[in-house]
């Protein structure tokens, strides 16, 4: 196979119109590097199993522009710190919450989730939207979740699963450009990294619409841009037309659960104390 | 051996109040959930139960109820509270919403007979004679329909001009001028298109006004389907050629065009497919509207319990067209209530060998910026207002504030992809946009006052008034109005279904009435829709 979908990791053209971490990624290119499925609408359903109160301190691991982190100050009146690899990302993220009046109640942080810039304890719960499958050491990252948080502190996390058997064969090909899919875990996989830091995971759910709608608008967004801008894709490489098997083979394995996408809510042992 | 208890098949939701379909006396109603499909049952004392199907999909009537935005209040209103909805209209201090979209009927006259008509129009007065209760409005009535509405509104978003036929009154081009006079923003010309097929003149005359004042002036044709049968059945006659000069003539002149079909199950309910998929290809059409037919005024026999809903045309829509739709891609209107309208616009990309088209709420999350269930703080108000004008029933393509908002939603939906210059390639979107709509009118069986209460269709009466579409059709005002205008008696309309056919007769309209014509027995008129509900007694006895 010489022919590519999507262009190979790396080529300048890809970097220089994405946001520097996700540089290579197809998902980040198509849907903005803030996205995560689900929406505003899951991470509701996440904000609401934490039950954040109004003065909690919360930390959002990975938080992009700060959607999340602003919404969970806002609507929840919890003190968030925001955790991101990319200055511009916390840049932008920073002059946003300024704008919307919240940078009294909202910090964001550059980091490292594999190394988290805070205290053992000091945090009353945690969020990770759609991250800990990019993450090169889960299991670094899942001890760090557990060493910031208070004992009975909550974490939270949304993410991408691919079944036990890994991708099918169709779909191996592009893990080179979807970094979420590359090394996601099962459900069962990522219940297991965070038991094995010692948080107990309560629930486990499992979202599939929030994936099948995500392959919907990757779809939906390169017709798009084949639309509007086709000279554009073409400069990056991209041809659309090779890509509708993959998206065919993407569908596919939604439909029979191959790829999903699973909320797990875990908490610390041990009482807060007074 | 004792009886096992047992549970009702059914989930109860809501308790709401109705009219009974035969008597149109207000009662108390319910609507329950029974094998994911919802149903609204009510009783009246002397016409027994009644129950009608109002959506197909449980899951997605309980879902839709996030999409609810605060109304606005008008200006003014036109009735005082005094016995409550639905028998204050109109618009009473009660009602929850302005009113998005105003119809004025300008005539019951019209050039067809349909089998299907809720206004229940047609040649009566040419057949049977002056005494048969027709009308036509005077211009000075027309002034003082359009001076309530922009009395109530300040600037309107649209009037519609209906009937009967509209394009058959001596008098519509200058209705229309009036309404450009006015600052209203959107005219819509509501026809079968007889006019419009035989007397280019006049198309162009409609196209001549396009624009004028900042006015818009659109077309919103009457258009079912392509089977001979479909006209047939809905129409009476075959106006398959007519519709296409009416088209053409609209494509020359340069008008917009909404087609707007009239659904009825096993009918034409198979044609869905091919109605979207001939309007995306043809130049003159930017819009369809779907609407279930509405079983008021004169209609085919039907059955209430499997009659369409919005969700069952979503589905056929989804089913006759699987490389163009999914669920999901249809979103509820917020301003009037969720279940009565959705909406979805296409971007339509045109290639030689085919035509491709992205629903836009696959682009935008749509869904999170129309969900008003919770208090939010939204990372984007501006794009909320824009999608607000696209999902509202004062939405028609050729209009600015509606071509406005896709801009910038498609340029929104073109941002968060990299690095293209989107605002700009989104520009000249206008003539790839396709919008579509599916609107359920309430019927005098599925009439839910919880839905009249927040409606933003209103018909504005000669009189000065501004009443709910659905209260005007299903509640006894369309019958009042018809009265007061033509000076002839007008019985209420009975709905054409199995169930009642034994307990009404025939018309001089081709709808049905009560066979023991209740109404006559009252001596002076009775008011709409009388109280049973909120009869000033004590709710229980004193001992």
């Amino acid at each position: 196979m010489t022919e590519r979908p999507l262009p190979a990791p790396g080529p300048d053209a890809v970097k220089s119109c994405c946001a520097a971490a996700y540089g290579t990624d197809a998902v980040a290119l198509l849907l903005g590097e803030s996205y995560h499925p689900g929406g505003l609408a899951l991470t509701r359903r996440l904000a609401d199993s934490l039950a954040p109160a109004p003065g909690a301190r919360v930390l959002d691991v990975a938080s992009g522009p700060g959607t999340t982190a602003r919404l969970l100050a806002a609507e929840y009146g919890a003190r968030v710190d925001g955790v991101d690899l990319g200055p511009a990302t916390v840049a932008t993220a920073r002059a946003v919450t300024e704008r919307a009046g919240l940078a009294d109640r909202v910090r964001f942080h550059e980091g490292d989730a594999e190394r988290l810039p805070f205290a053992a304890g000091t945090f009353d719960a945690l969020v990770c939207e759609c991250a800990l499958c990019t993450f090169p050491d889960k299991e670094a990252a899942a001890a760090e979740f557990a060493r910031v948080l208070r004992p009975g502190g909550r974490v939270g996390i949304t993410d991408v699963t691919v079944a036990e058997g890994g991708l099918p064969e169709e779909l191996a090909g592009i893990a080179g450009w979807v970094s979420c899919i590359a090394d996601a875990r099962s459900e069962e996989g990522y219940r297991a990294l965070l038991e094995q830091a010692g948080l107990r995971v309560r629930r486990a759910e499992r979202h599939v619409t929030a994936i099948a709608r995500m392959v919907e608008q990757i779809d939906a967004r390169l017709r798009l841009l084949g639309m509007t801008a086709p000279e554009r894709l073409a400069e990056a490489g991209v041809d659309a037309r090779a890509l509708t098997p993959y998206l065919e083979a993407a569908r596919a394995a939604v439909a029979d659960g191959t790829v999903g996408y699973s909320l797990l809510l875990a908490d610390k042992p041990g009482s807060a104390g007074s | 051996m004792a009886d096992k208890a047992r549970d009702r098949d059914e989930i109860f939701v809501e308790y709401t109040k109705s009219v009974c379909p035969v008597c149109k006396v207000v009662v108390d109603a319910q609507v329950n959930i029974r094998d994911n499909k919802v149903y609204l049952r009510k009783r009246c004392k002397d016409h027994g139960w009644f129950e009608a199907l109002v959506y197909g999909d449980a899951q997605l009537y309980t879902e839709s109820t996030r999409f609810n935005k605060p109304g606005t209040l008008p200006l003014a209103f036109q009735t005082e509270v005094r016995d409550g909805c639905p028998s204050d209209c109109g618009l009473c201090p009660e009602h929850k919403q302005h009113a998005c979209l105003g119809i004025i009927e300008v005539n019951t006259g019209c050039n067809l007979d349909c089998p299907i008509c809720f206004a229940d129009s047609g040649r009566q007065q040419e057949r049977r004679g002056p005494d048969t209760g027709g009308y036509s409005i005077t211009r000075e009535q027309c002034a003082l329909m359009l001076d309530t509405f922009v009395e109530a509104e300040g600037e309107p978003e649209v009037v519609m001009f209906s009937g009967g036929e509209p394009t058959i009154h001596a008098d519509i081009l200058d209705f229309v001028d009036m309404a450009i006079e006015r600052p209203i923003k959107i005219v819509n010309i509501n026809t079968n298109g007889i006019r419009l097929a035989t007397d280019p003149k006049f198309v162009d005359a409609l196209a001549g006004r396009n624009g004028r004042n900042g006015t818009a002036v659109n077309v919103y044709l009457q258009f079912d389907g392509f089977e001979e049968a479909t006209h047939r059945a809905i129409r009476g006659t075959d106006l398959r050629e007519r519709k296409r000069r009416a088209l053409d003539n609209c494509a020359e002149a340069g008008l917009t065009v909404t087609l707007v079909a009239a659904v009825e199950r096993d009918l034409n309910d198979h044609e869905l497919g091919d109605i979207i998929a001939f309007g995306v290809d043809h130049p003159a059409v930017y819009a369809v509207t779907f609407q279930p037919v509405t079983h008021s005024g004169r209609h085919v026999e039907f059955d209430p319990l499997t009659r369409l809903t919005n969700s069952d045309v979503m589905e056929m829509i989804t089913e006759q067209r699987p490389d163009w739709f999914r669920p999901g891609d249809f979103v509820p209107v917020p301003c009037c209530f969720p279940t009565c309208r959705s909406v979805t616009y296409l971007l339509v990309d045109r290639k030689d060998d085919r035509t491709d088209v992205i629903p836009l709420p696959r682009l935008v999350d749509v869904d999170d910026y129309l969900d008003y269930a919770s208090n939010r703080v939204l990372p984007d108000p501006e794009l909320r207002a824009s999608l607000e004008r696209l999902w509202s029933a004062s939405a028609f393509m050729n209009a600015p504030t509606t071509m406005d908002g896709l801009a910038a939603a498609t340029a929104n939906a073109e941002c968060a992809a990299c690095g293209i210059d989107l605002p700009e390639a989104a520009k000249d979107l206008g003539d790839r946009v396709f919008m579509i709509v599916v609107q359920d009118f309430l019927d005098p069986y599925t009439l839910n006052v919880k839905q009249l209460m927040k409606c933003c269709v209103e018909e504005i009466t000669p009189d000065g008034r501004i009443i709910p579409f659905c209260a005007y059709n299903s509640v006894g005002y369309r019958e009042q109005v018809r009265a007061r205008m033509s000076g002839v008696e007008v019985a209420d309309v009975v709905p054409n279904s199995r169930q009642l056919a034994d307990v009404t007769v025939e018309s001089p309209y081709g709808s049905r009435i009560a066979r023991d014509g209740h109404r006559e027995e009252a001596g002076e008129q009775p008011p709409v829709a009388p109280d049973h509900t909120n009869v000033g007694r004590r709710a229980v006895e004193e001992p």
